[in-house]
Order: C-alpha cells, then structure tokens, then sequence
C-alpha cells in the first residue's frame, strides 16, 4: 500500500489498484459531532425513561417486586446503558454497518482495514475503546497531534487497529434542475460539424456550467456563459450572430456531444 | 465578431452625458486622444467594470452599460484630452478592464504609436502602473493547473483547511505567531518597567507613564494584528491557488492595503459598536420597568450583533483579496453571505459558516488543550519561577496561534467556496487555461 498526502492506494492480491481519498480531521470530526448529538439524545432519553419508570413502577406493579427495586438500583442500570450506548455505539454501528456510524454515513465516511477490506468486531472494538486514549480531556488534543503527523490521518485507535478512515463519495454531482436539450428540435443545428474541436476537458467544464448554473447568481451566470460560448466560437470561427441565448446554445454542444459519445 | 461600438457618439446624441471631466477641460489646449475599451482583464467581472463605467457615463443604466460590454471592443472618448483619458484609463483597469489610449485617425497617419480599431485587446504594458504584489493575482486569479476547485461541504472545507495548515504550518504559523510575540514581549517590557520599582516618583506619575504606555501598544498590537489578519489572508490564498507564499512576501503583499484593512475593520467594529449600544441604553431605561421586557431586548440585540457579524464575515477577505473598502466592502461581504446557493436551512450560508466555525473552534480548542497542558503541569511545578512563568506564556501564545490559525484558515476556504458556487469562479479559471 502507498499513499500520497490526501489519498490511499491499495493493491489488492489480483493486481488491482484502486483509490481512496482519506478523510481528514475536518470531516471526521463534523461526523463525530452529529454521532455525539446521536448519542447523548439516547443517554438523555434513557435517564427519563429510568426516572420515570423509578417513580410509575411501584404503583404499577401489584406483584410487588418492583418494590424492592430501589430507586438506586434503577439508575445504576441507567448508569450501565449509558456506558454501552457511550462506547457499544461507536462499536455496533461501525461492525455492523461495514465501517460506519449515522455521522459518518451522513458525512460519507467509512472505516476500512488498511488492505481496503471491511472493518470487523475486532477492530471495530480496539479503534474505540482506544478513542478514551486520543480524547483524553476532550476535544482529542492526543488524537489531532496524532493525525497532524500520520501520513494516512490516523488516530492512535487506528493504529492499533490497523484501520483508515476514507471519504466514500468526494462530492456529489449537482444534477441541476434543466433537462437536457432535444437534439432533434435544435436551434444551432451546424454545431455538429465542429464536435470534434471539442475536447473533453472543454465538454467537462460547459457539463459543470450546466450542473451548477442555479447555484449562480444572475449577473455571473450571464457572464460566464458568455464566456464559454465566445470561447467556442471564436475557436470554431462561426460566422453570424447566435439565434437563442448562450445557454441554449451550450446545452445544445452538450446535448449534441453525449449524444455522439453514446454512438461511438 | 469583434466590431467597434461608438458607445460615446452615442452618448453624445443625448445630450447630457458626457465623461466627466472631458466636459471639464474640453477648452485646454492638450493633446487629444482616443480612448477604447478593448475587453476585459482575465478574471475581471463584467459587473464590476459595468459599475465603474456607470460611474462616469451618469445617464446609463447597468444594463445599458452591460449590453453595450457585449460589443467589445468600445470607443469611450474620440477626441478627450491626454490627461484626462490618463486618469480614466487608470480607473477602469483598476477595475478590471483592459483601455487602450490612441492619437486620433487624423493624426495616426503621421504617427506610428496609433492603434488601430480591432486590434488585438492586449494591455500595453508600458503605459499600465506598475502592479503592487499581488495585485495581479486579484485581477487576474491564477490558478495552477492540477489545483482541483470544486463546491465542497462543511466536512471538506475543514478537510482541506487541515491539509493546508499541514503543508504550509511554519508559514501560516510564524504570520500569526508575530502579533503575539510582539505583544508579549511588549506586555513583558511594562510589567518589568511598572513593577521593577523607583522608576516613577508617584502614584500618579506611574499611573499616567501606565496609560500612554498602554495605549500606545494597543495601537501598535491592533495594527500588527491586522496586519497578520492580511497576511494570513494573502497566504491562504496564494497556497489555495497553488502558489508559493512567505512570511515576508505575504506581509510585504499587505504593505499597500493595510491602510484600508485597519479602516473598514474599525468602520465594521463602529456599525457594530452603535446599534449595541442603542440596545444597551433602551436595555438600561426599560431595567427600571420591567426585567422581562429587558430579557427580551437582550435577546434581540445578541441577535442582530450576530447577524451583523455573519453578514460581515468576509470583509476582511474581501478587503485583502478583492481590493475593495469601507462600506463597498461592507455590501460584498453581505453579497457574498447572503447568497442562496443551495436549498435547505442547514446548508444556507450563513448557517454553513456558523457550523464551520463551531467545528473550527472545537478544533482549534483541541490543539490549544495539547499546548496548554505542558504550560499547566510547568505553571504547577515551578510556582513563582520567572522561567516558568516565561515558558507558561509562550506555550499559551502558540496554543492560541495554533487555534486562532485553523479556523482562520477554513473561513478563507470557505470564502473561495462561496464564490465557488455563487460566481463559478472555478469554472472561469478552467475556462480561461482551456
């Protein structure tokens, strides 16, 4: 296994390499956060029930047993699920969820053995039980100076257990809300000739346009559709003024350039 | 299709609206020129230039001036004296436009430096000023090749903030640790000459000597830590980009803007200061009525405070990277937090900013606990020890450099980020290497 400075490679026994971008303190701790909401949630849920049910359970109880459960006894239980939801969280979620926590899902992270393999009970149990070592006063003063000096941003807990943490999904792919332009109905319909001067970083950035142009506001969506569109008509050498809109007119380059991807 | 448009013939049809100050010295005896407008400097935001050019051509509106910035190239002035078409030419590519100044086709006949319509929009290098550092870089953001751009998320801005500080810790570091050195050893300076004894005759006198000393490194520690604040900025950003950066070149880089930092800060600070301080006083009458009604103003003025802190988030950034000021940089910096990139309460600007900053401080917090506790455990050992004392306060400063640095960082992400997603500024960067 080599890595670089954000990502992990891992070669599998048939030769097969693949990728996975390492997660940084960054995104961990966003997860970590969310899982913390998650948890003490369900801690504080357990103590009104365990109070309730310490005050309702004699009255409801005609056997009497209930009785001679003491109020104490009820919240030292309370007390003992606090501690498996505090620490059996991390472990359950993570062994049974193949890596992952609600945080991390939410966050698209995963835990992985360093072979890229799925993580299991076992190191699923040491990276967290570890995880008292690296937040030793809170706030993981231990574990940031760790991961600052890990080549593969790993905790102590991940040492130990042989794991990296990995993002799944770098980004997600803004769909955009505009359907893609009919290539039977075109305005331009000459654009077909001059595919082949488009290359595919060019069809990569005019694709992002298109993704992204909601984001944008007004005056910077004109402006820069209008500076994709001159780009690929002084490059065409176009005589003639355009018929629509620039964006019309890149949603037709697009449109017209998947179209002759798809037939090849 | 590259055509000259009279915009000024056209202008000059109605009647009113002439280029200011070409009116004025229409009777002087100077040298007359063309002035064309032959496009825009790479990066430059058409809006911006439409902005600029509104401001001399009074009658026009946006639009207009923006329709007519589809045309270029564009004749401003054919016949306005040298001088004054100077002035203009320096204003509008401080804006991001790229003017050419030519001898009229009359004269050009005889002169060889005339330029001819349609050429190619290049800027004459000998006539533009000279760029102070970094000035380029705003006008025309470089972006190394190979420097992915995209729209991150919360996690990734921090991802990518951590990375940075990795890779560049000593620069990032020392810019910040500076004001604090200099600070400390200023703080330690007073604490020897008012404690060290029969320096001062009286109580008084010392009391007096204590506050202009005092005073006087307040001031000096502001402008030192604006300075810093700059100079991060310029770092981060030249890093971000893929550039190198240094301590002395990001400070030297600031030299020229720390002026108007300083400025629109206090102006901020001031905008802050008085609508918290109306609160405080209706806070203070309405006391004497009643408590809930006071809770309730209380609550309203830490509300605006903090809405007026996020609106103004990124004036600094804007300050340091955009080359704007006071109340124009006051607006941009609400633009640019007020905008409405993606759908959902928890993903709105502002809403990202606070959550980015939450997790940058808890963050932060965390590297400050790992240099405080050695100071700690030493302040316990070696109670009253001046060496002691020393080291306490020095591992304090880096704790809280090392704090103040990552989150800082991420805002300066996070600010690309929003431009990023409101201006396409990465794709115009892929655009223009294309």
């Amino acid at each position: 296994m080599e890595t670089s400075r954000e990502t992990v490679t891992i070669q599998t026994p048939e030769s097969v390499r693949f990728q996975y971008v390492l997660a940084g303190v960054g995104s961990r701790a966003a997860a970590y956060l969310l899982d913390t909401v998650i948890r003490y949630v369900s801690i504080l849920s357990i103590f009104v029930l365990a109070t309730l049910l310490g005050s309702l359970l004699p009255d409801l109880d005609p056997t009497g047993i209930a009785e001679k459960l003491s109020k104490t006894w009820i919240m030292a239980l309370a007390v003992l699920a606090y501690g498996i939801v505090d620490l059996g969280y991390f472990i359950f979620f993570e062994a049974f969820w193949n890596g992952q926590t609600p945080g991390k899902r939410k966050q698209g992270l995963r835990v992985v053995r360093r072979n890229g393999q799925p993580i299991g009970w076992l190191e699923s149990a040491i990276r967290n039980i570890l995880r008292a070592v690296d937040i030793v006063l809170g706030f993981y003063p231990l574990g940031l100076i760790v991961i600052f000096f890990s080549r593969k941003n790993q905790r102590i807990g991940d040492y130990a257990a042989g794991t990296v943490v990995v993002v799944e999904e770098k980004w997600k792919v803004f769909q955009g809300k505009s359907r893609p332009r009919d290539t039977k109905s075109l305005i331009h319909p000459e654009i077909e000739n001059y595919l082949t001067l488009v290359d595919p970083s060019q069809y990569q950035v005019l694709k992002s346009f298109l993704q992204r142009r909601e984001e944008m506001d007004e005056g910077h969506r004109h402006e820069l559709g209008r500076l994709l569109a001159r780009q690929l008509l002084e490059k065409w050498k176009i005589p003639g003024r355009l018929k629509g809109s620039y964006e019309v007119f890149l949603e037709e380059v697009v449109a017209l350039y998947e179209e002759r991807k798809r037939a090849i | 299709m590259i055509f000259v448009a009279d915009l000024y013939a056209g202008l000059q049809d109605g009647g009113r609206e002439k280029i200011e100050g070409v009116a004025a010295v229409e009777n002087n005896e100077s040298k007359r020129v063309v002035l064309r407008l032959m496009g825009l400097q790479q990066g430059a935001s058409e809006e911006k230039l439409a902005l600029a050019l509104q401001r001399i051509y009074k009658g026009k509106t946006q639009e207009d001036l923006r329709r007519a910035l589809l045309g270029l190239p564009l004749v401003l002035a054919r016949n306005a004296p040298e001088q004054q078409a100077q002035k203009i030419k320096h204003f509008l590519e401080s804006q991001g436009a790229i003017v050419k100044i030519s001898l009229p086709a009359s004269q050009a006949a005889s002169e060889p430096d005339s330029v001819s319509p349609g050429a190619s929009p290049e800027p004459e290098s000998g006539e533009v000023r000279q760029p102070y550092a970094g000035e380029e870089r705003r006008s025309r953001p470089r972006v190394s090749k190979g420097i992915g751009l995209h729209p991150m998320g919360i996690g990734e801005i921090l991802d990518r903030s951590f990375h940075l500080l990795r890779d560049h810790f000593w620069l990032l570091f020392l810019i910040i640790l500076i004001p604090q050195v200099i600070y400390f050893l200023v703080s330690q300076g007073l604490r020897l000459a008012f404690t060290g004894g029969a320096a001062m005759s009286s109580p008084l006198a010392m009391g007096v000597g204590f506050g202009i000393t005092a005073f006087f490194s307040a001031i000096i520690f502001l402008i030192v830590q604006f300075w810093a604040q700059g100079a991060l900025i310029d770092a981060v950003s030249e890093t971000y980009l893929g550039h190198s950066a240094s301590v002395g070149g990001s400070y030297g880089a600031m030299r020229k803007r720390l002026g108007r930092l300083i400025g629109t800060m206090v102006l901020m600070g001031l905008l802050l200061a008085v609508p918290i301080g109306v609160f405080g006083v209706v806070g203070a009458v309405l006391a004497m009525v009643s408590g809930f009604l006071t809770a309730i103003l209380a609550l309203a003025g830490v509300g605006l405070a903090l809405y007026l802190l996020l609106n103004w988030l990124m004036v600094d950034k804007v300050v340091v990277l955009e080359d704007t000021s006071w109340m124009r940089a006051l607006r941009r910096s609400k633009e640019l937090m007020t905008a409405r990139t993606e759908d959902g309460f928890w993903k709105s600007t502002k809403m990202k900013a606070s959550l980015i900053l939450l997790l940058g401080f808890l963050i932060g917090f965390g590297f400050q606990l790992l240099f405080q506790l050695p100071g700690a455990v030493l302040g316990l050992l070696g109670k009253g020890s001046a060496v002691v004392a020393t080291l306490f306060n020095m591992l304090n400063i880096a704790a809280t450099s090392l704090a103040t640095v990552y989150t800082a960082v991420a805002m300066i992400l996070y600010y690309y980020d929003i431009r990023v997603r409101k201006e396409g500024f990465d794709l115009k960067m892929m655009a223009e290497n294309l």
